[in-house]
């Protein structure tokens, strides 16, 4: 095939080459996926949050709830609350709104007297469907997806 | 085109001449035990590098070490497989090194003019050892804590300064956070700093005056 013979030392050369390259690339491989895996992955997917008993929620009024869900990162589990607002004008159709001001994050608060969620940070006020009203928030208070099961309320959240 | 890239370098680095001494050196006619040291070099590369990839997830305290061990072992990708290649790694070193030194005194090849090369090799052979223990602690299982209860006693049983030994190596009377810290803190920088200052005096030895040659019947 070649004119000129493999000299032993050329060979030996050759396969020291070969075989330390395919120890390098076995290890470099699971290393790369190692350090770089978990950075790419995406945090887990929404799921249901349940609130409570749907019948709690005042017709025409917002009303508060409280659910506890566990985070996870890496191998550390933390328990955040969540607080949300719910309004349901008819008994079926349910929203469900975030009381975490759009501005700057504080937390809203129900007014039942002048019928308005006021932040108490920078006067800002939204009507009880979530809409400014006055104040520096750039858009109405964020709302989730809400179903109802078996009279319970879940909002789809993470 | 590759020599001409070769040559730039060489002329500014003088790379061919390390190259040479290094790897084309002239060695006597030897057998696959002369390959001893070279594996446990390989082995101690292994282990640099997979140790440096654990300490990435790895966290040295109580209340995270067994949790951040399970999280590598069972969550990361290929985090098994470089833990395993670490604790397995860890046993094969020593064993490799223990052989190569044997072959060294089965040779006689500690004698004039290489007893700088042996008394490096005798403390780089307590070093690996010293990995070894250190490094068992760290999983902070029930296995690692007992072994280091038992391991910190045997020192303690050295007369009259056993009870300062055991002291300092636990970091207080009992195994507990300081423990953990210290163990870790000299497994990933005092012993690793000593390694490879010793390895580079060890390898500078063994290329600057050669391997000594099997010995011959009549001599």
């Amino acid at each position: 095939m070649s004119s000129t013979p493999l000299s032993r030392r050329k060979f030996m050369g050759i396969a020291t080459g070969a075989i330390g390259g395919f120890i390098t690339v076995a290890i470099a491989f699971p290393a790369i996926a190692y350090i770089l895996a978990p950075a790419l992955k995406r945090d887990e997917a929404e799921e249901w949050i349940r609130l409570g008993s749907a019948s709690k929620v005042e017709l025409g009024t917002p009303t508060l709830f409280k659910a506890t869900i566990e985070r996870q990162t890496g191998w550390i589990v933390t328990e955040t609350e969540l607080t949300f607002y719910v309004l349901t004008d008819n008994g079926r159709d349910y929203v469900a709104m975030s009381n975490t001001c759009t501005h700057l994050g504080c937390r809203v608060r129900w007014i039942e007297d002048q019928q308005q969620f006021f932040c108490p940070c920078h006067n800002a006020a939204f009507d009880k469907e979530g809409e400014v009203l006055s104040g520096p928030p750039p858009r109405p208070l964020d709302r989730y997806t809400v179903k109802v099961e078996d009279d319970q309320l879940y909002v789809l959240g993470g | 085109m590759t020599t001409r890239v070769g040559d730039w370098f060489d002329e500014r680095l003088g790379w061919r001449g390390v190259w040479e001494a290094i790897f084309l050196r002239k060695i006597p006619k030897v057998n696959w035990l002369f390959t001893l040291g070279s594996a446990t070099l390989f082995v101690a590369t292994t282990q640099i590098v997979t140790g440096i990839l654990l300490t990435i997830y790895y966290v040295p305290t109580p209340d995270h070490a067994y949790d951040s061990v399970q999280f590598i072992t069972t969550q990361v990708p290929a985090g098994w497989f470089i833990r395993g290649l670490h604790h397995y790694g860890a046993s094969a070193m020593v064993v490799l090194a223990a052989l190569h030194m044997l072959r060294v005194i089965f040779m006689g090849a500690y004698k004039f003019p290489r007893e700088m090369t042996w008394f490096t090799g005798v403390v780089l052979l307590v070093i690996t050892v010293g990995f070894g223990f250190t490094g068992y602690l760290l999983p902070w299982d029930q296995k690692a804590f007992w072994a280091t209860t038992v391991g910190t006693q045997i020192a303690g049983a050295a007369p009259g300064v056993g009870d300062w030994v055991l002291r300092i190596m636990r970091g207080g009377e009992e195994l507990s956070a300081i423990t953990l810290a210290r163990f870790f803190g000299v497994h990933v920088w005092v012993l690793p700093a000593a390694l490879i200052l010793l390895l580079a005096i060890h390898m500078y030895l063994v290329i600057r005056i050669g391997i000594s040659a099997p010995p011959k019947k009549e001599e």
